[in-house]
């Protein structure tokens, strides 16, 4: 176990935790949860107490049997549609149909993000959002690949039922979850003609990571994972015993006539097995790169509560390590992180719907499309000169402190080749951003609190950053209200005041 | 702080104060930069510059690209054994020779082949190979087999081979930084949209909040720490390493900016690109090149490759969006006049099964082939395809190490020295001019 943190705790102790445990909040949520105590504190956020659906799904989510219908009509309709037409028509037609599928599944996925970010913004429940997050980026799938929308919906709230839940029983669950299926192509994997990908990814990235398996391991395995198949039309998933190969396999050393089960089960008797998921969780948490040790005692502490996660995350948001400086305020925020906090801090529920997407394209995190089956990189693999400008920029938009117009629109300049959909997408954004009406400023910072700029700054400051700033950011920024002050200090003053206080490095730290 | 920030740091008050126009410089600002030394002017210049020299273009197809069916050995029994499916007749194919052809949608390359600025060089690969795409992804960047490289081959040739502190000796046009670029002092730079690639504030008085902006945005003086209290202890190893990091990217984008404004708002090009995010970032490239980036390196993307199911259509359609950007990127270069100083190298982790999958498509393999184009190619065929069935564990055996194919172009087209950055001595192949 490691050691304890004493219960007695820090407004910025706090912070950290409502900020890696959750998306943070403004100055009063933090607050009334430093209030809690730090184990009252950590026992609140294991609890989940919001129910599951407490952010209503988009509607064409809410209604299984009809979107599935839909999906199934949609397909059907394809091979109705085709017959007596000749080859060059047929081609047309097909391309025709592609099309309006296509369409009506990107305008699902639009819907998603758009649902599950605005649910990062609202939840009562931080703590199961941000372990869906984590398990989204372990286990995860692309809309990309897997072309039905619902799907995806679907192992989403997996992923929240299982939040804090078991890892093997959700790694059981991953394996027949069709979405994952589609993606890693279990769907196609059959006996005799065994696809390797899913049985290799779950070694590498799943399980036990690099170098805890040889390549026959992953064939072997691959050959337990034939005859699972997912109904298109229904989800529904089955195991067909003709087209599993039911001989003897050899994994990790073990003998036997294994199917999917059977494999994990092997897996999960690995040391490394019981170290992968706990060290990935402590740097998705704390800090990257912990040492041998700390990782070590997590897997004891794992593989002794038989991988339930919820013990684990208790021991690590309680030890002492968590609080130290190699943790506080180091992480790169994930785009998804700065955009969720930024909006919690500022009191929005949102962003126009549009610019969500646009914008998490722009920092380089998309939900339900994560570039590989590894996931996103995390840490400093956000930040480059490109990403940083974007954020400053974008914290432009949402304060205001600039113009949101011609951000939204891509700086107003000429763009790239000048085509025609380019120039369309530009206009659209354009009204987004005329039409955005950033934080209400008088509510975050009553005109009252205005008066001295030292002290506008320190308010500011806990807000943006839950401390207070060392001495040459404070008087820069105390330097900017006084220059900017004119008879009151107005809410556009306010704004791009706040613009420049997001548009630093340290602002990208949580 | 070390030189190379102390240059950078120079570096930007010129292009800040230089670009405000409304913000009278104070006479003794202007006097301390006239004074500036004359090492930090020359570190703040590059010497060999993309400005008139030779210019490369990385171009990565991630996923794995399946090399069979790019350049086809249509000759070869073992091949359409091999795939019953997916194997490819000499009439669908763009014949090379007798034995090897192109992929049909590969119509420019074609073109360029029949004109010798086309190498395509087969076998490529490395001992031991990697199956994993992370894994196999990290050598042909660090170039390092074992993978355990922090730095990338072309970091290393902008630390070793391109003095100077300017930050835009290389641009990737990736969402991400590429780990090739990973470098000890100079990472080069990200640029996605350049009317976007600056700090946007509102209000009058402008000058000011740039340089509040300028200041907050770059190391301070002391080496930075945690600069957070309120937590007792001084800030850890790890912390300083992610603001000293963040810092110094904020420096770089702030150096970087104003240029690639000015650059990008120089030249619109007649040629037109199709809308995939490729054709996108070819024509980005073209834009930098024409406007006189002093750039070395480009580094561009496209993916979609890991074809484990369903590979037909699927597969000749990214070949296809490769060879169309390609077709305009080149064509575009010739109107500028600059398209005997550019050279595309493709490149990607692995190549795959020789047997397809029953999921009619093919999982992960090794060896594979490249191509290497433009105007100071010499065209042909180099390295040995390798036999369809002496294999390795089902795969292709490699007949040229890619270390070898990184060291040519080094060596041989941007006239550098390439054994820091490729990590020792290989053979310079004769691909290029």
């Amino acid at each position: 176990m490691l050691t304890e943190a004493p219960d007695a705790w820090t407004l910025p102790e706090a912070a950290h935790l409502l900020n890696r445990a959750g998306f943070g909040g403004n100055p009063r949520e933090v607050k009334e949860f430093h209030g809690r105590g730090r184990k009252e504190a950590v026992e609140w956020l294991l609890a989940m107490e919001a129910p599951l659906d407490e952010v209503p799904v988009p509607g064409w989510a809410a209604d299984e049997k009809a979107v599935l219908a839909q999906a199934r009509e949609r397909f059907a309709g394809m091979r109705e549609g085709l017959r007596g037409l000749s080859a060059e028509e047929r081609e047309k037609k097909r391309r025709e149909l592609n099309q309006e599928r296509q369409r009506e599944q990107r305008q699902q996925s639009v819907d998603l993000q758009e649902w599950w970010f605005r649910r990062m913004v609202a939840t009562k429940a931080p703590l199961r959002e941000k372990m869906t997050l984590f398990w989204h980026d372990h286990f995860p799938s692309s809309v990309q690949k897997v072309r039905v929308t619902y799907l995806l919906y679907k192992q989403n709230a997996l992923y929240r039922e299982h939040a804090v839940g078991n890892f093997k029983e959700l790694t059981r669950a991953v394996a027949v979850d069709p979405a994952m299926m589609l993606y890693l192509d279990t769907q196609t994997s059959k006996k005799g003609k065994p696809n390797e990908n899913f049985s290799r990814e779950l070694m590498e990235l799943f399980t036990l990571g690099e170098g805890n398996y040889t390549e026959e391991d992953v064939k072997e395995a691959a050959r337990a994972f034939t005859g699972y198949i997912v109904n298109r039309g229904t989800g529904q998933v089955t195991h067909q015993k003709f087209q599993w190969d039911d001989g003897e396999k050899t994994v990790l050393g073990k003998t036997g006539k294994f199917d999917g089960n059977g494999v994990i089960d092997v897996l999960f008797d690995q040391k490394a097995c019981a170290e992968y998921l706990p060290k990935k969780l402590w740097e998705f948490f704390a800090y990257e790169g912990p040492s041998t040790e700390l990782v070590e005692g997590l897997g004891q502490s794992f593989r002794d509560g038989d991988f339930e996660v919820k013990p684990l995350l208790r021991e690590i948001f309680l030890s002492k390590e968590f609080y130290s400086s190699s943790a506080v305020r180091t992480q790169i925020k994930g785009p998804v992180q700065f955009l969720v906090g930024m909006l919690r801090q500022l009191e929005l529920d949102g962003l126009p719907k549009v610019y969500t997407v646009s914008i998490c394209q722009q920092l380089g995190q998309v939900l339900f499309l994560p570039p590989n089956v590894a996931g996103w990189d995390w840490g400093r693999a956000w930040i480059n000169t490109n990403a940083l400008l974007t954020r400053y920029n974008v914290a432009g938009f949402v304060t205001k402190g600039t113009d949101a117009e011609a951000i939204a629109s891509g700086g107003g300049g000429a763009g790239g080749g000048g085509e025609q959909m380019m120039d369309r997408v530009r206009g659209m954004m354009r009204s987004v951003g005329k039409n955005w009406a950033g934080p209400d400023y008088d509510k975050l910072v009553p005109r009252e609190l205005r008066g001295d700029s030292g002290e506008l700054v320190k308010l500011l400051s806990f807000r943006l950053f839950q401390t207070q700033l060392e001495e040459k950011q404070r008087k820069t920024f105390e330097e900017y209200a006084d220059a900017k002050r004119g008879v009151v200090f107005t809410n556009s003053e306010v704004a791009g005041l706040m613009h420049l206080m997001m548009s630093t490095p340290h602002y990208q730290l949580t | 702080m070390s030189d190379y920030l102390k240059t950078r740091r120079e570096f930007v008050k010129t292009s800040v104060w230089g670009a405000s126009a409304a913000w009278t410089v104070p006479m003794f600002l202007d006097r301390t930069f006239a004074e500036i030394d004359q090492k930090t002017r020359d570190l703040a210049v590059q010497a060999d510059s993309g400005k008139d020299r030779e210019i490369l273009v990385v171009l990565q197809l991630a996923g794995g690209n399946d090399g069979l069916n790019t350049v086809v050995p249509y000759g070869d029994d073992a091949y359409h054994k091999a795939r019953p499916g997916l194997g490819k007749e000499k009439k669908e194919l763009i014949a090379l020779n007798d034995r090897l052809g192109l992929n049909q949608r590969l119509g420019y390359l074609g073109e360029l082949y029949g004109e010798g600025d086309l190498a395509v060089v087969q076998g490529v690969g490395y001992p031991n190979p990697n199956r994993s795409h992370f894994v196999a992804t990290s050598v042909w960047e660090t170039a390092d087999p074992s993978a355990k490289s922090n730095t990338g081959w072309l970091g290393r040739y902008f630390d070793s081979e391109c003095p100077g502190a300017d930050p835009t000796v290389g641009i990737s046009l990736k969402k991400t930084q590429p780990e090739a670029f990973g470098a000890e002092k100079n990472p080069g730079i990200c640029l996605n949209t350049p009317e976007l690639y600056r700090w946007m504030h509102a209000g009058g008085d402008d000058a000011m909040a740039e340089e509040m902006f300028a200041s907050l945005n770059q190391p301070g003086e002391e080496a930075s720490g945690s600069s957070i209290d309120e937590l007792g202890k001084a800030g850890g190893k790890v912390g300083e390493d992610s603001l000293a990091f963040l810092e110094r990217v904020a420096l770089d984008a702030q150096v970087s900016s104003k240029r690639i404004l000015e650059v990008a708002a120089k030249y619109q090009s007649r040629v037109r690109y199709a809308g995939t995010p490729i054709a996108r970032s070819l024509n980005l490239v073209s834009r930098m090149i024409a406007g006189g980036l002093p750039t070395r390196v480009y580094y561009v993307s496209h993916g979609g490759f890991d074809t484990h199911q369903g590979q037909e259509g699927r597969h000749d359609n990214l070949l296809g969006q490769m060879d169309e950007a390609l077709k305009a990127f080149f064509t575009d270069l010739k109107q500028q006049g600059n398209y005997d100083r550019v050279t595309v190298l493709t490149f990607s982790e692995f190549g795959r099964r020789v047997a397809q999958n029953a999921s009619a498509g093919t999982d992960h393999g090794k060896g594979s082939c490249l191509f290497v184009a433009g105007g100071g190619v010499k065209g042909g065929l180099y390295g040995e395809h390798p036999s369809l069935t002496e294999l390795d564990q089902g795969d292709l055996k490699h007949s040229v190490d890619f270390r070898s194919v990184y060291a040519t172009v080094l060596e041989k087209w941007l006239k550098g020295n390439s054994q820091v950055a490729v990590k020792g001595k290989y053979e310079v192949m004769g691909f290029m001019g």
